[in-house]
């Protein structure tokens, strides 16, 4: 199967801190990747370099085919990102915000594609609310939205569902199970492991910047386990290590 | 609330650039006061005396204003910051003892870093300009003063406008009534109307005395009668972005040029704020262009107005570039160059306004032959600042300008060209012409801007 993500001795450090580790992986077409990992154990810089929003300081990456370093606006192009910390520009509404996006991105039926979501992650009340006035709940579904805006074929979410209520955390979860059963990719990074364990066909657990576990998660769960008690125990050994 | 303070200015510039600050204002002061024998005619001691008590009281003006109200700005450039200021919800400590604890930071803080080091530049100086040393112990506690004084001011507006903004409304009608009153027909002067100048000029126990009364009386009015209200507002608007890419349809950035309109127009303030923060230097410009005159006759007043124009208008950039951070775009597929173009393009239909300005003040004083010269002259200055602009602040000139190894380097670039301009236009205004070569230097700092911004990695751990 055709791969999206292939990153090879991945590494990246600030100063004395090396957030990204050596890691080396790989993500095909149809998958729905799921990086673990505590907070701080390098999740979000693992996405900036997939990306091409950090440069790295060794190794190599290709998305989509592309090298990430040598081409980033390309990369972005092609996928959509859901980034963790960043708000939408604080004077647009939120229909505005979208169609902003769908003006970089040039697509075509912007409308349409506002209506879809406001209408999948009920926020069509607030599409005329300048972002600075949105709750976090609702800023979070409006950088899902923008994500999604011109159909990519890779996804990359940065903590997807933290903000939002058991009602819009179910649909995101099932429109992410359909987005990969319709061809889609997603890369998704998170540290509720609940969220990995019902929807994620694949997981790699990442602690002080390196995957320690990686595999399918029925692989992982062997026996009775859960995900929880495999990332402790991964976790923990390798704190100990 | 000291050191947090700190952590702010070294987060925005590092440590050194920040520490630099306060050297290069001792710079500046030194070297305005050795060279001020200079140019005494044109501004005599007392002006200059005035100017300086003026710019403190401002000084604290502002610094309190943005104390209690610069959270939005604070937001934008760090994210979702929480200072202490604005924990009274969060920790138990009540809005009051915050208040107090923020007055007295400010006070030590900007004493240290504004008014001290103006003051030792000043002392350094005196020995060489003919100034008195008296006369620079005398500012060190004059100009506290008067900071102390623009922030008491401040506190104490900001504190009745809570109450009520109709009281804050005639107490400002009465204030002006008052000083126009005492201005014309009591022949008071402004010495009379700013205690810390009675204070430099005529020292008196009586005078510090009521002087200090108006800064702790205001200041503990505002402590006790604080008010805080948190407004949780949800502005609507319909959708405009599509419309405005549409009329800005003839730029291939026509929609980062309309969120630029829509973030000015919806800001606080609106867009007036920009008009009026660079309107009132221009006017100012403009009077003292006339009182110059009276010195040096053979001053083309266009021709001079263009060039520091020129210069000025680059500032607007500022203005376009104050609402968000490349964080906002960095995951989606825009590079910083591309964001850059597209405020150099929001900056140049602002800057009509500049233009509009030129031709008024060319056809009001009838110099209509010197119109298109002086055109051309603003129009190629405007440029090669703004390209300076752009390539020691990249889209966060406002906030890289404080740090002093990015401002000496911009001074570096504007300042000779400046004065260069300004002399070869005394003899023959058509001289200023020779602001056209600036065109290329112009364009090979933009490209390099470009270049060096879309290159640079924005800090993210």
């Amino acid at each position: 199967m055709e791969t999206v993500i292939e990153a090879r001795g991945l590494t990246r450090t600030f100063g004395d801190v090396t957030a990204v580790n050596n890691i080396s992986l790989s993500v095909r077409k149809g998958e729905l990747y799921g990086l673990l990992g505590p907070n701080g154990s390098g999740k979000t810089t693992m996405i900036k370099c997939l990306t091409g929003q950090l440069k790295l300081t060794s190794g190599d990456v290709r998305v989509m085919g592309l090298d990430a370093v040598a081409q980033p606006v390309r990369v972005r192009e092609l996928v959509g990102i859901t980034p963790e910390q960043e708000t939408p520009p604080s004077f647009l509404t939120a229909e505005e915000y979208l169609h902003f996006v769908g003006h970089i991105r040039r697509i075509g039926d912007t409308e349409d594609q506002c209506r879809f979501w406001f209408e999948l992650l009920e926020f069509g009340d607030k599409r005329n609310v300048l972002c600075k006035d949105l709750s976090r709940g609702t800023r979070q579904k409006l950088m899902v939205a923008q994500a999604f805006l011109h159909r990519p074929g890779l996804v990359l979410i940065d903590e997807p569902l933290i903000n939002l209520d058991p009602i819009m955390q179910r649909k995101i979860k099932d429109y992410l199970t359909g987005y990969v059963k319709g061809g889609g990719t997603v890369f998704l990074s998170t540290h509720i492991l609940e969220i990995a364990e019902e929807i994620c066909t694949r997981v790699g657990i990442i602690h002080q910047g390196r995957i320690i576990r990686e595999g399918p998660v029925s692989e992982l769960r062997s026996g009775s386990k859960h995900l929880e008690e495999v990332f402790l125990e991964a976790v923990r050994g390798d704190s100990h290590a | 609330m000291l050191r947090e303070e700190w952590r702010i200015h070294s987060t925005l510039f590092g440590s050194a650039g920040f520490a630099l600050f306060p050297l290069l204002l001792v710079f500046f002061a030194f070297a305005g006061a050795l060279f001020w024998p200079f140019f005494s005619d044109v501004l005599p001691a007392q002006t200059a005396v005035i100017l300086i008590h003026s710019c403190y009281l401002l000084a604290g003006a502002s610094v309190g204003g943005f104390g209690l109200f610069g959270r939005e700005v604070m937001n934008r450039r760090f994210g979702q910051a929480s200072l202490i200021a604005y924990s009274s919800r969060s920790l138990p400590v009540s809005e009051q003892a915050i208040l107090l604890g923020f007055f007295l930071k400010d006070t030590v803080y900007y004493l240290v870093f504004w008014v001290f080091p103006f003051v030792a530049g000043l002392a350094l100086a005196a020995p060489f300009a003919g100034i008195p040393v008296l006369s620079a112990a005398r500012m060190l506690a004059t100009l506290s003063l008067s900071f102390l004084l623009g922030l008491s001011l401040t506190f104490i507006l900001s504190t009745v406008y809570v109450h009520s903004p109709r009281i804050l409304l005639g107490i400002l009608v009465l204030a002006a009534a008052g000083a126009a009153f005492s201005v014309h027909s009591l022949n008071a002067g402004v010495i009379s109307l700013l205690p810390t100048l009675g204070l430099y000029y005529r020292p008196s126990f009586l005078l510090l005395l009521a002087t200090l009364l108006l800064i702790i009386v205001p200041s503990a009015i505002s402590v006790r009668f604080l008010k805080v209200e948190y407004r949780e507002e949800t502005h609507r608007f319909p959708e405009n972005l599509d419309r405005l890419s549409r009329i800005f349809g003839w730029s291939p950035d026509a929609h980062l040029i309309a969120k630029d309109a829509l973030d000015l127009n919806r800001s606080d303030g609106g867009a007036g704020k920009v008009v009026f923060s660079f309107l009132f230097p221009v006017m100012f410009i403009w009077v003292a262009l006339f009182v110059l005159l009276r010195f040096i006759p053979v001053l083309s007043q266009l021709m001079v107005f263009a060039i520091l124009l020129g210069v000025i208008s680059s500032t607007i950039y500022n203005w376009v570039t104050e609402f968000d951070l490349f964080t906002s775009y960095a995951f989606l597929p825009v590079e910083v160059g591309t964001v850059i173009r597209g405020k150099l393009q929001s900056y140049g239909l602002l800057n009509l306004v500049s233009v509009a300005i030129l031709v008024a003040a060319g056809l009001g004083t009838g110099q209509v032959a010197l119109l298109v010269p002086a055109l051309l002259t603003f129009a190629s200055l405007s440029f090669y600042a703004v390209a300076v602009t752009v390539y020691v602040g990249g889209l966060s000139p406002s906030i890289m300008l404080y740090n002093a190894k990015v401002y000496l380097p911009y001074l570096g670039l504007i300042v000779p060209v400046l004065i260069f301009l300004l002399f070869v236009s005394i003899p023959n205004p058509w001289f200023a012409l020779l602001s056209l070569l600036l065109i290329p230097p112009g364009l090979f700092i933009l490209r390099k801007a470009l270049a060096r911004w879309t290159a640079w990695e924005q800090p993210s751990y």
